[in-house]
C-alpha cells in the first residue's frame, strides 16, 4: 500500500517536471523574437549582419538608443504620438461618455435601432474606407494635419467606446442618480459629481484601450501625413524600416523596444481590466 | 415644452457622437459605394463617369481579377488559423490548470508577452528576426543544422504559413487567457460527482469541461474569427510592403482591396470590393448570431 502511493507521487512528478519543461519551452517560444530584438540593439551597428548560430552580441553597447534619439527625429515623433493620443482620447471620450450615458439611461424612440447600426457601422474594416476619407479630407485640407487624423482615430474608436462604456452604465443603480435629481441637481451638474466618479473604471479602461490604439497604429499615419517630422512614432518607425532596408535594422530594433516599453508597462498595470472588459464588450458585440 | 424637452435630451448628448461617426464612419462608407459605381482611377481623378455595376462584375465574375482567387485565399487563413489557435490554447490553458503547477502565475505571464506588444513592431521584427535569409533566426538555425537557406516569404505556400506562425504567435497569448478565464469558471462539485461516479479524464474533459466552455467561449471565438477574417497588418507588412515586395503574391481580400486603392489606382474596383467584402461580413455575423443564440 506504501509502495503504492509512493510510485504515485513519482508519477504525478514526473508528469508535472514534464508539463513545467513543456512550459518553459513554451514561454521561451514566445519570447525568442523579442529577446533576440532586443539583442540585435545592443549589439551595435553590423550584430545584425553577423552569421553563425551565436545570437549572443560580442559587445554590449547602447549606441544604437543613442544614434535613434539623436540623430533620428525621434522625440518630435513622439511628441507627435503625445498628441495624437491625447487629443483622440479627449475627442473620443467627450463624446461616446455623453452618448453612452444617453444610451444607458434615456428611452427614447430608435435607441435599439441606433445601438444596432453603430454595430454594423463598426463591423466594416476601416482600411477599406481609407481611400474615401483620404479624398475627402483633400477636399477638406484635412490632409498632414494632426487635427484631421485625431478625428479619424477619435471616430475610428467612438463607436467601441460607446459599446464599452454603455453596459458599465448599465451596471450603476439608477437610484443614485435619482436621490441627487431630487436633491435639485441639473442633468449636467449630476453627470459631472456623480455619474462620471462612479463609472471612472469603466472611463479610464477604455480611454487606455483609446490610447494604445493610437500609439499603435501606422496605416494611417502614414498615408495621411506626408512630411516626416509630422509622423508619430509608429508612423516613423514604419519609415524607418521602409525606407533604409539593410542598414537600419539595428537601428529600428533599438526604437522597437523604446516604443514598446511604455506599451507594455500599460498593458501590465491595466491586463486585469483589458481582459474583462474585452469580454464584456465581446459578449454584447 | 417639457415634454418635447425631454424627447430631445437623449439626442442632444448622442448629437456629438453621431456627428462624428456620421463623418469618419458613414459618409466614408457611402461614398464607397458611390465609387464603387464609377470608374474612378487615377487618369479619371475628377472626370469619372458612372459604370453601373460593371466594377461588381469585374470583381466577382471574372477569374483573372483575382478577387475569387483572394476570397478563397482568405476564407482558407480563417479556418486554418481558428482551427489551431482554439485547439492549441485549450490545450496549453488544460495543461496550466493540472493541479499541483507551482509556476502557473509565470508561464501565464510571459505568455501573455506577444500580445502586449505592438503588433506592427512584432510583425516587422519576425520579418527580420525570424524570416530575414540574411540574419533571420530561423535561417540561422537551419544552417546550423546542415540545411541550405530558405526564403519564407518568397513563394506562396511558405509565404501563408509562415503568417498562420506568425498570426498564431500574436493572438494564441489572448485565447489561452480566455480559456483559462473560462475554465476556472467551471463549477469544480461538477468534478468531483464525475470522479464519484467512476469518470476518467477523457470522459471529464468530454461530458464537462467542454460542454462548460462552449456558452462562454462562444462570443471570444465569434470576435477572434472576425478579426482574423479582417487581417491586413501581418500578410502587408511580411509579403507585400512598398519597396519590400517580397515575390509571394498571396492576396486576401483586405490586401486586395488595399492594393487596388493605393498600388494600382483602380479605385472603383477597390470599391467595389469593399462593398462586397461589407456584405459577407454582415451576412455572416447575421448568421453567428443566429447560431449563437441556439448555443
Amino acid at each position: 500500500m506504501i509502495n503504492k502511493t509512493a510510485t504515485l507521487s513519482v508519477k504525478k512528478r514526473i508528469r508535472l517536471t514534464c508539463l513545467n519543461l513543456f512550459y518553459i519551452g513554451v514561454c521561451f517560444l514566445g519570447l525568442v523574437p523579442i529577446i533576440y530584438v532586443f539583442l540585435l540593439s545592443v549589439s551595435g551597428g553590423g550584430g545584425a549582419l553577423k552569421t553563425g548560430l551565436s545570437i549572443l552580441p560580442e559587445k554590449f553597447t547602447l549606441d544604437n538608443y543613442r544614434r535613434i534619439i539623436v540623430e533620428e527625429p525621434f522625440l518630435r515623433w513622439l511628441l507627435n504620438s503625445v498628441v495624437l493620443s491625447v487629443g483622440t482620447m479627449v475627442i473620443a471620450m467627450g463624446t461616446s461618455v455623453l452618448a453612452s450615458y444617453a444610451f444607458s439611461r434615456f428611452r427614447f424612440v430608435g435607441k435599439n435601432a441606433s445601438m444596432q447600426i453603430l454595430l454594423l457601422l463598426n463591423a466594416f474594416p476601416q482600411i477599406l474606407s481609407m481611400f474615401a476619407i483620404f479624398r475627402l479630407f483633400r477636399l477638406m485640407n484635412l490632409l498632414d494635419s494632426h487635427v484631421g487624423l485625431i478625428f479619424i482615430y477619435a471616430g475610428s474608436m467612438c463607436i467601441f467606446s460607446i459599446w464599452n462604456m454603455k453596459g458599465y452604465f448599465d451596471s450603476i443603480p439608477i437610484e443614485i442618480e435619482e436621490a441627487s435629481k431630487i436633491d435639485g441637481a441639473s442633468n449636467f451638474q449630476l453627470i459631472l459629481r456623480i455619474i462620471l466618479p462612479l463609472a471612472r473604471p469603466a472611463i479610464i479602461v477604455t480611454a487606455v484601450m483609446v490610447l494604445i490604439f493610437v500609439w499603435n497604429e501606422y496605416l494611417f499615419a502614414t498615408t495621411f501625413m506626408l512630411k516626416e517630422e509630422s509622423y508619430t512614432l509608429a508612423g516613423g518607425l514604419y519609415q524607418l524600416q521602409a525606407n533604409d532596408y539593410s542598414r537600419s535594422w539595428p537601428l529600428f530594433s533599438a526604437a522597437a523596444i523604446l516604443v514598446s516599453i511604455p506599451i507594455l508597462i500599460i498593458f501590465f498595470c491595466f491586463q486585469k481590466y483589458m481582459v474583462s472588459g474585452l469580454t464584456a464588450g465581446g459578449v454584447k458585440g | 415644452m417639457k415634454k418635447s424637452n425631454r424627447k430631445l435630451t437623449p439626442w442632444l448628448y448622442n448629437f456629438p457622437a453621431f456627428i462624428l461617426i456620421g463623418i469618419i464612419v458613414l459618409f466614408p462608407i457611402l461614398y464607397t459605394g458611390y465609387i464603387s459605381l464609377t470608374n474612378m482611377n487615377l487618369y479619371h481623378w475628377q472626370d469619372y463617369t458612372f459604370v453601373g455595376a460593371d466594377n461588381y462584375v469585374r470583381a466577382l465574375g471574372k477569374v483573372d481579377s483575382g478577387f475569387i482567387a483572394a476570397l478563397f485565399t482568405t476564407i482558407l487563413w480563417t479556418v486554418v488559423n481558428m482551427v489551431l489557435d482554439v485547439g492549441i490554447a485549450y490545450i496549453l490553458a488544460i495543461g496550466l490548470n493540472v493541479e499541483g503547477l507551482r509556476g502557473r502565475r509565470i508561464y501565464k505571464t510571459l505568455i501573455i508577452f506577444p500580445w502586449a506588444m505592438p503588433a506592427y513592431v512584432s510583425i516587422l521584427a519576425w520579418r527580420v528576426g525570424m524570416y530575414n535569409t540574411e540574419f533571420g533566426l530561423l535561417n540561422k538555425v537551419l544552417v546550423a543544422l546542415g540545411f541550405e537557406k530558405m526564403d519564407f516569404l518568397s513563394k506562396n505556400v511558405p509565404a501563408f504559413l509562415s503568417c498562420v506562425v506568425l498570426n498564431l504567435w500574436m493572438s494564441l497569448p489572448y485565447m489561452v487567457v480566455m480559456f483559462d478565464g473560462a475554465l476556472q469558471s467551471i463549477d469544480r462539485s461538477m468534478y468531483e460527482s464525475a470522479i464519484l461516479d467512476g469518470a476518467g479524464a477523457w470522459q471529464k474533459n468530454w461530458y464537462i469541461t467542454i460542454p462548460s466552455l462552449r456558452k462562454v467561449m462562444a462570443p471570444v471565438v465569434i470576435m477572434t474569427t472576425f478579426t482574423t477574417f479582417k487581417q491586413f497588418d501581418i500578410v502587408y507588412l511580411l509579403t507585400m510592403q512598398k519597396g519590400a515586395v517580397s515575390g509571394s503574391t498571396m492576396q486576401t481580400i483586405i490586401t486586395y482591396a488595399h492594393q487596388n486603392a493605393f498600388v494600382s489606382n483602380n479605385y472603383g474596383l477597390s470599391s467595389a470590393v469593399s462593398i462586397v467584402i461589407f456584405v459577407i461580413i454582415i451576412a455572416f455575423s447575421a448568421w453567428t448570431n443566429r447560431a449563437a443564440k441556439e448555443v
